[in-house]
């Protein structure tokens, strides 16, 4: 069986390699930790395999890692990490699926408590702050450093060990914007997984310890789908999401547990609401719809496995649901690491289920609001895209700031030319029309137009030749009735403006050849003129 | 490439969009002052008129598909014809800023939702506010609407500023 060989895996590699990554990782991680906000993801990479493999896990919660500073937290890395390398060993680009699995085993060994907290405590884990500072100690065989994250811990070994080199494809796109349009398109479904997950909460609540660690897997695997796809991104975010769910679907039969089954339903929902916001996409409603039944005997099974971790995952998710935040998150998941890790090591998966299972009545909050974090810093992202000199501000609020100074700079600008404007203008009146066909050329003409003007002209010739192309045939349209008086005024304009300069002339030519040609073109669609017998409207010509 | 082809910007982009319209009202502004304009008065008074102008003709631009461009039309239509539509100016500010205050209530709470679960919301509290005082229309708007906005209105702002300039240039030799 899959799951015996997971186990067996876990088991050695936690202790070998939950040490192994300790050392190296913490130091690392932590580094790396603080080294980025908003390049959690990116963080990640450069630490080596488990970082690499935590930084895929983390660019799925890119959006969570922007937001906080949990990302950065190595532990969470790792434990996306791992959560990427499970996804990897399905040899299925559902990073969601990984992660529900390592969630679920996890989860189920260690944390019952914390993780019944629901959402709160999956995105606590995936957050990586909380989890690790706070949850230290709990499970003395594996890492530490990862208390809470036990689950994590496992997983990393079993990724360690696994590790696969997908990791790389994993980390290297960074398509959130692509992942989250992706998304996008799953906001209706939002309702549905919020729905879902309200309904294991419900289960959760009513006591089946199965179900709770259900949710818990399911909310750490939807924090891992999320993560992970907020990471991988794109069009195989669409795959990643039905790739957990598959997973969910795949580790559901391999009889890890029902949770499983509910965390590839909620990471494929997840995913999708994540990035869209909460809630769920509609084919991973469809699919968790599925699962739900799948998952309902799935917790059947689990309940059977699951005797005595789900009364520890009780213990530790009725505190964990109490407290419902996810930093009291952490302080539960401490609670419950130490309560659960002496008690499980063979059922150590079936802790990590219940990792997940926490949050239920705070899933919908948390969902939406990792949701809306991740659209915010979406759009974060794109406005430093536009504002220059911004790459390098790291923090929302830093980049805020710069954004107010930046708008508030353009406005300022907008003014000063007004103004500027109201103090030229009066010179020229009948230049409108020349500044009207300027724009347009200038828009237009680019270099072309330039060979003629001679540099002595003055009129600021030159400064119209590096605008775009494009206001001149708009403009053209516009001012079709005009255009002959607006090269008439051109030509003539240029003549007076320049105080004869011959070589206006010259050059008022070659754009009224552009003006004649743009306007040829135009022609056919506004009302041919009378051509050059256009002398009426000067000025005030324009409509 | 012998001939460089500038890439030809959509005739109805935003820029010739703005363009044309300003340059028309310009024209218009120019064409209504007396050549004694030398007051500053006069001065001041047609550079309010031309940068109203300017915001008017980027908020027709963009026509109201944008909540700061409808809320810039209307701040705009509203502040020169106060006298007539006082009241009922006053009357749909009265009704908007009970809309925006109740939309702002919403919002707020939204926000210290938003600070409660994450970090994030505690961090835009404050600068968020500013940002909706620059961006018009965004006083009612939660964080990610207001972002989008701000990014349109940068775009539009940025797009004023160079057919401005370039017609400052022109003006100026």
């Amino acid at each position: 069986m899959d799951k015996g060989e997971k186990d067996k895996y876990e088991l050695e590699n936690r202790n070998e390699n939950s040490i192994n990554y300790q050392a190296p990782v913490m130091s690392s991680d932590w580094q790396f930790g603080g080294a980025n906000l908003t390049s959690a993801g990116m963080s990640l990479v450069p630490s080596g395999n488990s970082l690499a493999i935590g930084s895929s896990c983390a660019s799925a919660s890119v959006a969570d890692s922007f937001a906080s500073n949990l990302w950065e937290h190595p532990s969470n890395s790792q434990n996306l990490g791992f959560c990427g390398i499970n996804v990897q060993n399905g040899a299925s680009s559902s990073n969601a699926m990984g992660i529900g699995k390592s969630t679920l085993t996890s989860l189920r060994s260690s944390v019952d408590g914390p993780f019944d907290m629901g959402w709160n405590a999956a995105s606590s884990m995936l957050k990586g702050g909380f989890f690790l500072p706070s949850t230290t100690g709990i499970l003395p065989q594996s890492l530490s450093q990862f208390p809470a994250d036990s689950g994590f811990i496992e997983r990393a070994a079993r990724f360690s060990s696994f590790n696969g080199g997908n990791f790389s494809d994993m980390v290297s796109p960074f398509g959130m914007p692509e992942s989250m349009g992706l998304y996008t398109g799953g906001m209706g479904l939002i309702r549905g997984p919020e729905d879902m997950f309200a309904a294991n909460g419900m289960k959760s609540v009513s006591g089946v310890e199965s179900q709770k660690s259900k949710l818990n897997v399911t909310e750490a695997t939807r924090d891992a789908c999320l993560q992970v796809e907020n990471r991988a991104k794109k069009s195989p975010g669409n795959d990643r999401r039905s790739g957990c769910l598959l997973r969910a679907n795949e580790e559901a039969k391999q009889g890890i547990s029902g949770n499983e089954s509910d965390e590839a339903k909620f990471s494929g929902q997840d995913e999708p609401s994540s990035l869209d916001g909460a809630g769920g996409e509609p084919s991973a409603k469809g699919l968790s719809s599925k699962k739900r039944k799948r998952t309902l005997q799935d917790a059947e099974i689990d309940q059977a496995k699951g005797g005595q971790p789900p009364t520890e995952a009780e213990k530790d998710g009725a505190e964990d649901q109490q407290k419902g935040d996810q930093k009291q998150t952490t302080s539960v998941n401490k609670t419950t690491g130490k309560q659960v890790s002496p008690a499980s090591h063979p059922p150590k998966e079936e802790y990590i289920h219940v990792r997940a299972r926490r949050g239920q009545a705070t899933n919908s909050h948390s969902l939406a609001e990792r949701v809306r974090r991740e659209k915010i810093s979406e759009r974060m992202k794109f406005l430093q895209d536009i504002v220059p000199g911004c790459s390098k501000v790291t923090g929302k609020a830093v980049m805020l700031d710069e954004i107010i100074n930046y708008v508030q700079s353009l406005q300022r600008q907008v003014e000063f030319l007004s103004m500027k404007l109201a103090t030229v203008n009066p010179r020229m009146d009948f230049n409108i029309e020349g500044l009207l066909a300027k724009d347009i050329i200038q828009s237009r003409a680019g270099p072309s137009s330039t060979p003629g003007f001679s540099p002595d002209l003055s009129v600021g010739y030159p400064s119209l030749h590096p605008s775009q192309p494009g206001l001149f045939q708009a403009a053209l349209p516009v001012t079709g009735s005009n255009t002959d008086v607006i090269r008439r005024s051109l030509s003539s304009q240029f003549t007076s403006v320049t105080g004869g300069l011959k070589e206006s002339n010259q050059l008022s030519n070659p754009w009224e050849d552009e003006l004649h040609n743009v306007v040829q073109m135009n022609y056919g669609t506004t009302a041919p003129s009378d051509g050059l017998n256009v002398n009426g409207p000067r000025p005030s010509g324009n409509t | 490439m012998n001939k460089y082809n500038p890439p030809r910007m959509n005739p109805s982009s935003l820029r010739s969009r703005f363009a044309t319209r300003f340059l028309r009202t310009l024209s218009k502004i120019n064409a209504q002052k007396p050549t004694s304009s030398s007051s500053p008065t006069e001065i001041f008074r047609r550079y309010r008129r031309i940068k109203a102008a300017a915001d008017k003709s980027m908020a027709y631009s963009v026509r109201s598909r944008r909540t700061w461009s409808r809320a810039m039309l209307w701040k705009l239509r509203t502040r020169p014809c106060g006298r007539r539509s006082v009241k009922t100016s006053t009357i749909i500010k009265s009704r908007e800023a009970r809309k925006t205050r109740h939309e702002k209530q919403n919002k707020n709470t939204t926000t210290t939702t938003t600070t409660t679960t994450g970090e994030d919301g505690v961090v835009f509290g404050v600068e968020a506010d500013e940002l909706r005082e620059l961006v018009p229309g965004g006083e009612a708007m939660d964080l990610y609407n207001l972002l989008d906005e701000t990014a349109h209105y940068i775009k539009c702002l940025t797009t004023q500023v160079q057919v401005m300039k370039k017609i400052a240039d022109f003006y100026s030799p």
